[in-house]
């Protein structure tokens, strides 16, 4: 990488950065969906921004007993204990490997999902977004599409993982309200 | 016998035979001895005796004769011869009776005594009358009647005791004749006995000489063949010799010319040997050169391996601060995803502060990538700068390599210099050695020029030897023939 090739680069960086102040406040929540493109168990997802309520790497999680393979955990998030499930269990294939990082979803009951590395954040044209309303059974937490760079993505929806959580631990379907 | 000599055999068989022949000469002595005795005993007898016996018929009749003279002349003179006679007549039968043997004769000759007695009586009385008596005309007185009985008497006594002795004489001769006759016979036995011996002793000799003799000369004449052929042999290996010697000559010649030739070699050898020694010192110093070189630029080398793990080292920390930043954006990231998360549930402000929060998160992944790019550089980095130092290694190790090796090169050369010098003093020696062999070689010429003539005469006297085979062959041919062999 030659100096002038840098000093080019510098300089579409800093023109950017300008514009990015002088062009007019965009509408996030119509045209927009923000996605995170995430990796779990080597397979590659995307999750909606919108429902989570943060996104936290390297967060220490103290083991539970119990039959739950999933369940990797709790771990503390603003003083209160949230349970944490591994998202590549969930789906199905799940690794040996650690999760690093932990997606805490909106809502309640709350409910973090651990997956292994973070691809990045993506803004997608709404109308770009294959939608699927309800998945194939109670276990599915997949909902749509996602045309990401690099290929399509299916969308892990963090409510129907909520769902199946708690199926799992045994709660019937209609005891829990969505937020 | 098969031991004994031949002049052993020959001595024993002359020594039986000569003993063979002393022997009869010994018993012939002694059958002449006996022969001679006889003979003489008969002799003696016919001869003493006999011859005395007639002595005294003739003395008998002598005194008869001298008696009738003195009865006839009276004289005294025939009468001394009468008595002599007598006298003579007693002496001879006193000797007669001394030698005789015979008691017969003896006997007779007492008979003879005694009528010689008688007849003297007879006469004595005769011999008185004729001395009284001095004519002669009455003679016939004279005569007495016993003196002719006394007479005839003794005469016959006398007749008997000769005719006694002749055949005691006759009977001796006999006895001697068979004495001698006996010894005759044994005389011939004994020579015949000793011609048998020699004829044996001589027919034994011949056939030992035909056989051992024979065999020797035969051995002899087998062997002067041999000698023969081997002195042909002899005369034509001498001649080969003597060529072979002319050829080593001419090689000595040759090889004389040739030890010359390696001397002067030698002392052109000897000179480039020394000149070789000189330029191996002044190579000594292009060596000490070459090494300080060398040290120097391993001294560089291990410069170079420094500053480079130095650099590595520097390339290690950027990366260390690298990748604070790169932590650094990563956490810019998370925090404008947490910021764009709270900002979609804040109404206007929250979209507004959303915007921000992208921009935030821009700038968080263009660091993030930059710090990648940073990340990968200094990799490059790092891997130049691995590759370079394990270059420059190799290269150190190749300058020890070629350290060591200019060492071994050097010990070569200082050999080679060594050896030089070893070199230079063995040429010397060969020099010398060579002088000392040309001399050796052309006393070897002399010498071998001395063998040739040698061998010349050799030859010379191998035909001799030869000739001198052939002649000592011809010899045992007539030896042979000589022995009776007659083999050839």
């Amino acid at each position: 990488m030659s100096p002038n090739e840098v000093a080019e680069r510098l300089a579409g960086l800093r023109e950017e950065f300008d514009r990015s102040f002088a062009e007019p406040a965009r509408r996030h929540d119509v045209e927009y969906a923000e996605l995170l493109a995430v990796r779990a168990g080597g397979r590659p997802y995307a999750l909606r921004l919108s429902q989570a309520s943060g996104l936290h790497p390297d967060r220490p999680v103290t083991p539970l007993p119990g039959p739950q393979a999933a369940l990797l955990g709790v771990a503390g998030f603003g003083g209160a204990i949230v349970p944490v499930y591994d998202l590549a269990a969930l789906l199905g294939h799940a690794v040996p490997e650690r999760p690093r990082w932990l997606v805490l979803a909106s809502g309640a009951p709350p409910l973090a999902l651990a997956f292994h590395e973070l691809d990045g954040h993506v803004r997608v044209p709404a109308t770009d977004i294959v939608e699927e309303t309800a998945g194939r059974d109670g276990s599915d937490i997949l909902r749509g599409m996602a045309p990401i760079a690099g290929g399509s993505r299916p969308i892990v929806d963090l409510p129907a993982a909520r769902a199946a959580v708690h199926q799992l631990t045994g709660h019937k379907p209609d005891v829990h309200e969505e937020q | 016998m098969a031991r004994r000599t031949f002049g052993t055999k020959l001595a024993t068989g002359l020594g039986i035979k000569m003993a063979l022949t002393a022997l009869t000469c010994v018993a012939s002595v002694a059958a002449l001895s006996v022969v001679v005795d006889a003979k003489d005993g008969a002799i003696k007898l016919a001869a003493d005796d006999l011859g005395m016996a007639q002595q005294l018929a003739t003395t008998a009749g002598d005194r008869i004769s001298d008696y009738r003279g003195y009865l006839v002349n009276g004289t005294q003179d025939w009468l001394d011869a009468t008595i002599a006679d007598r006298q003579q007549f007693l002496g001879l039968v006193t000797q007669l009776r001394g030698g005789l043997s015979d008691p017969a004769a003896r006997t007779l000759l007492d008979s003879v005594s005694t009528a010689e007695a008688r007849y003297t009586a007879a006469i004595d009385t005769v011999i008185e009358r004729r001395r009284t008596m001095t004519d002669l005309s009455d003679i016939g007185r004279l005569n007495e009647t016993n003196v002719g009985p006394a007479r005839k008497a003794l005469r016959e006594a006398i007749t008997a005791l000769i005719a006694r002795l002749r055949a005691d004489v006759e009977s001796a001769r006999r006895a001697s004749s068979g004495k001698a006759t006996r010894s005759i016979i044994v005389i011939i036995a004994l020579s015949v006995l000793g011609v048998l011996l020699g004829a044996s002793i001589a027919w034994k000799l011949s056939r030992d000489l035909r056989r051992e003799v024979g065999t020797a000369v035969g051995h002899i004449q087998s062997s002067s063949a041999q000698l023969e052929a081997a002195a042909t042999q002899q005369a034509g290996g001498g001649r080969d010799q003597a060529s072979a010697m002319s050829e080593i000559t001419t090689t000595i010649s040759e090889l004389l010319i040739t030890s010359r030739q390696i001397a002067e070699s030698a002392q052109r050898v000897s000179k480039i040997a020394e000149e070789t020694s000189e330029a191996a010192r002044n190579g000594d110093a292009t060596i000490d050169q070459t090494r300080a070189s060398i040290s120097a630029i391993r001294a560089q080398v291990d410069q170079i391996v420094q500053h480079m793990l130095s650099l590595g080292e520097k390339s290690q920390q950027i990366g260390g601060v690298v990748d604070l930043v790169s932590e650094l954006a990563e956490q810019t990231n998370i925090l404008a995803i947490n910021a764009t998360i709270e900002a979609s549930g804040a109404g206007e402000w929250g979209r507004r502060f959303a915007v921000v929060a992208e921009e935030i998160r821009k700038l968080a992944d263009r660091t993030a990538g930059s710090a990648k790019e940073i990340r990968a550089l200094i990799e490059d980095v790092r891997g130049a700068v691995n590759t370079t130092v394990m270059a420059t290694e190799i290269g150190a190790k190749s300058v020890d390599a070629g350290a060591r090796q200019f060492d071994d090169a050097t010990d070569s050369f200082r050999r080679i210099a060594q050896l030089v010098a070893t070199t230079n003093d063995a040429t010397r020696e060969i020099e010398l050695s060579t002088k000392q062999q040309t001399t050796a070689v052309e006393q070897v010429n002399v010498a071998a020029n001395d063998t040739a003539r040698v061998t010349r005469e050799t030859e010379a006297s191998a035909v001799q030897t030869r000739q001198t085979a052939a002649h000592l062959s011809t010899l045992s041919s007539d030896l042979l023939q000589l022995v009776g062999t007659g083999r050839r």
